[in-house]
C-alpha cells in the first residue's frame, strides 16, 4: 500500500458524532479493544455454539470485499466476523441498526470501538450512506459485513434482499462473499432476551463480482437478486447435506 | 512511596510556588473581568468575544488539570506528562494518517511509556538511550511487512512523533526528580501560556507585518516580539527567585534562558502550524473549545521542555543529590 498522507475520515469530530460516523477509523486503542472482543466472542461461539465454518477457502485473501448472509439473530454478525482470518477480521466492519445499537453513548461506544460496527439508519437517508460505504470499500479497502434483508427474520425464514446493497458493488471491482448461517435463529431468536446453547454453522460460498453490472437501480436490483440466489443456494445445499 | 501524594505543606513549601499560583489565579481573574467588560460594553466583534469566553472557559478547566498533578508529586507529574504525550500523539497520528500503521504506532506508544518510566525511575542513562533505541526500533518495525512503499514516510513520521511527544515532553517529567521541581515546572507551564497570550494580545493591539504568512497567517512580528519581551522578563525574574545563589543565577544566563523559552515556545507553535498547513487542516482536534485539540494548546511545551531541561541541567542539574534507579535498583 502506498503511503497516504491523509487524516482519518472521522478526524476532528466530537466523540458522540465520531462513534456514529460511517467514516470512523480505529486507532491503536480501538484495535486492541476490537482484538480482545474478537477473541472473547470467538471463545464464546466455540464453547457455547460449537461454531463450525465451511468454505473458508472462498474468502478472498485481501480486502476489500462484502460478506452477506441470511439474518435471523444478533449472533449472525459475530459468526461471520469469527469466520474470517484474524488479519481480515481486524479490518471488518459490521453494519448494524443505528436505532438499536447507537442510540446511547455507552451502547454506541461499545458497538463502535469493541464490535467495530457502523450504524445504518432504517428511518434515515440510506441514499446518503451508500456512497460513503462504497468509498470505504474502494479507498480504505475494508471488509463490510451486512445483511441485505434489512432486519432479523422473526421466523427464521430468509426474506427477499433489498436492492440498496447493489449500490455498494454494482459496476465496481469489490466482490461479494455469500454466506449461509444455520442454527443462529434456534440459538437466539428475536423474541428471546438471551441466547441458548445450540450449534451454529456457517457455509461460505464462491465470491460474486458485479463489475459488468450497471450502477443504477436496475443494476442494484440485479445484484440483490443474484446475491439472494447465491445465499439461498448455500442454504439449500446445507439442508441437503444435513438430510 | 512512589504513589505518595504531597500534602499542602510539602506542595507549597517553596514560596515561589505560592506566588506562581497566585499569579495564575490573578491572570484568569483579570481575563474574566476584561472579557466580561468587553461583553457588557460591546467591545470587539461577537465572534471575538465568543472566542475569548471559550478560551477562558477552557483555561478554567485546564489550569487545575495542569497544576494539581505538579503539586501532588513527581509520580503524578510524570503521569500527567505521559497522558499528555499520548493524547498529543493520538491527534498527530490521526491527522497525519500514521494511525493506519499500527506497528509504528505501537512502537511509539512503547517508547513514550518507556521514556516516562525512565524519568520516574530517575535513570538518566536509560532516559537518553531510549532515543536511539526507539528510533532504531521504528526503523526496523515495519520491515517484516515487506512493504517498502511508504517506508521513509511512515518511519520518519514515527520518529518525529516519538521525539516530540515522547522524548521531548518527558523532559518536563524528568525535572520532577529534583526536590525543588515544583516552581520551575509551574514556571515553564505558565510561561508558555503567557507567551501564547502575549503573542495574541500584542498582535491584536499593535498589528503590523505578518511573521510567516504562509505558515500561520494570524501571527505578526509585533506579536512575536511582544511575547519575547514579556515572557523573557517574566521567566528571568521568577527564575532568579528559584535559582538564587546557584551558578545559573546571573542576569546573562537568566535572560538567555527566558529568550530560549519564548523562542522555543513560538517555534513549537509554528512547527505545529506547518504540520497543519501541510496536511490542510485548521485544528488538530475539537476537544478544547476555543483552542482546538490538545496539541493546539500544548504545542509550545514540546520544544520548551527539553530546551529548559538541558540549559538548567548544564548549570545546576536535576536531582543530583537524589537516589537513582529507584525502581529498577
Amino acid at each position: 500500500m502506498e503511503w497516504r498522507f491523509k487524516p482519518a475520515r472521522d478526524f476532528g469530530l466530537p466523540l458522540w458524532r465520531r462513534v456514529r460516523s460511517l467514516g470512523r477509523e480505529p486507532g491503536l486503542g480501538s484495535r486492541v479493544l476490537h482484538q480482545a472482543w474478537l477473541t472473547s466472542i470467538g471463545l464464546y461461539l466455540w464453547a457455547f455454539h460449537r461454531l463450525h465454518v465451511d468454505g473458508c477457502d472462498n474468502i478472498p485473501a485481501e480486502p476489500p470485499f462484502v460478506m452477506i448472509a441470511n439474518h435471523a439473530s444478533y449472533l449472525d454478525a459475530f459468526c461471520l466476523a469469527r469466520a474470517l482470518p484474524r488479519r481480515l477480521a481486524s479490518c471488518a466492519y459490521a453494519l448494524a441498526a443505528g436505532d438499536a445499537f447507537f442510540d446511547t453513548l455507552p451502547a454506541a461506544g461499545f458497538s463502535a470501538f469493541a464490535v467495530n460496527a457502523l450504524p445504518v439508519w432504517r428511518k434515515g437517508a440510506p441514499a446518503a450512506e451508500l456512497p460513503v460505504l462504497r468509498a470505504r470499500l474502494e479507498e480504505d479497502r475494508v471488509v463490510l459485513i451486512l445483511f441485505p434483508e434489512g432486519t432479523r427474520s422473526r421466523t427464521g425464514t430468509m426474506a427477499h434482499f433489498r436492492a440498496g446493497m447493489g449500490a455498494l458493488v454494482a459496476g465496481g471491482p469489490v466482490p461479494v462473499v455469500p454466506c449461509w448461517i444455520d442454527g443462529a435463529h434456534a440459538a437466539w431468536p428475536p423474541e428471546r432476551r438471551l441466547p441458548r446453547p445450540r450449534p451454529i454453522s456457517v457455509a461460505i460460498g464462491v465470491p460474486l463480482t458485479f463489475a459488468e453490472v450497471d450502477n443504477d437501480r436496475t443494476g442494484w436490483s440485479l445484484v440483490a437478486e443474484r446475491c439472494e440466489q447465491a445465499v439461498r443456494g448455500l442454504g439449500l445445499a446445507q439442508a441437503g447435506a444435513a438430510s | 512511596m512512589i504513589f505518595h501524594v504531597a500534602g499542602t505543606d510539602e506542595a507549597l513549601a517553596n514560596p515561589v510556588t505560592v506566588r506562581l499560583l497566585v499569579a495564575a489565579l490573578g491572570a484568569v481573574t483579570v481575563a474574566a473581568v476584561v472579557t466580561g467588560g468587553m461583553s457588557v460594553a460591546g467591545v470587539g466583534t461577537p465572534a471575538l468575544r465568543r472566542e475569548l469566553w471559550l478560551r477562558l472557559g477552557s483555561w478554567v478547566v485546564l489550569l487545575p488539570a495542569m497544576i494539581l498533578p505538579v503539586l501532588a508529586g513527581k509520580t503524578w507529574l510524570i503521569a500527567e506528562v505521559t497522558l499528555l504525550g499520548l493524547l498529543c500523539l493520538r491527534e498527530y497520528n490521526r491527522a497525519t494518517g500514521l494511525f493506519r500503521e499500527p506497528l509504528i504506532e505501537f512502537v511509539i506508544v512503547l517508547g513514550v511509556l518507556a521514556v516516562n518510566f525512565a524519568a520516574l525511575d530517575h535513570w538518566y542513562g536509560f532516559f537518553v538511550a531510549l532515543i536511539s533505541i526507539t528510533v532504531g526500533l521504528l526503523a526496523v518495525a515495519s520491515l517484516p511487512l515487506d512493504r517498502p512503499a511508504g517506508y521513509i514516510q511512515r518511519t520518519a513520521l514515527g520518529i518525529v512523533g516519538f521525539m516530540l511527544f515522547g522524548s521531548g515532553l518527558a523532559h518536563l517529567g524528568y525535572m520532577g526528580n529534583d526536590l525543588n521541581y515544583r516552581p520551575l515546572v509551574l514556571l515553564v507551564m505558565l510561561s508558555v501560556a503567557l507567551n501564547d497570550v502575549m503573542a495574541f494580545t500584542a498582535g491584536k493591539l499593535i498589528g503590523g507585518p505578518k511573521l510567516l504568512p504562509a505558515t500561520s497567517p494570524g501571527k505578526t512580528v509585533s506579536g512575536a516580539l511582544g511575547a519575547l519581551v514579556v515572557t523573557t522578563a517574566f521567566f528571568a525574574g521568577v527564575s532568579h527567585l528559584i535559582f538564587r545563589g546557584s551558578p545559573i543565577d546571573g542576569p546573562l544566563w537568566l535572560l538567555l534562558l527566558g529568550v530560549l523559552v519564548s523562542v522555543a515556545a513560538q517555534a513549537g507553535d509554528l512547527m505545529l502550524s506547518s504540520i497543519k498547513r501541510d496536511i490542510g487542516i485548521k485544528d488538530m482536534g475539537a476537544v478544547l473549545p476555543g483552542h482546538g485539540g490538545v496539541l493546539d494548546r500544548f504545542n509550545s511545551l514540546l520544544l520548551t521542555s527539553p530546551a529548559v531541561f538541558h540549559f538548567v541541567n548544564y548549570f545546576v542539574g536535576f536531582g543530583r543529590e537524589q537516589p537513582v534507579r529507584i525502581i529498577t535498583g
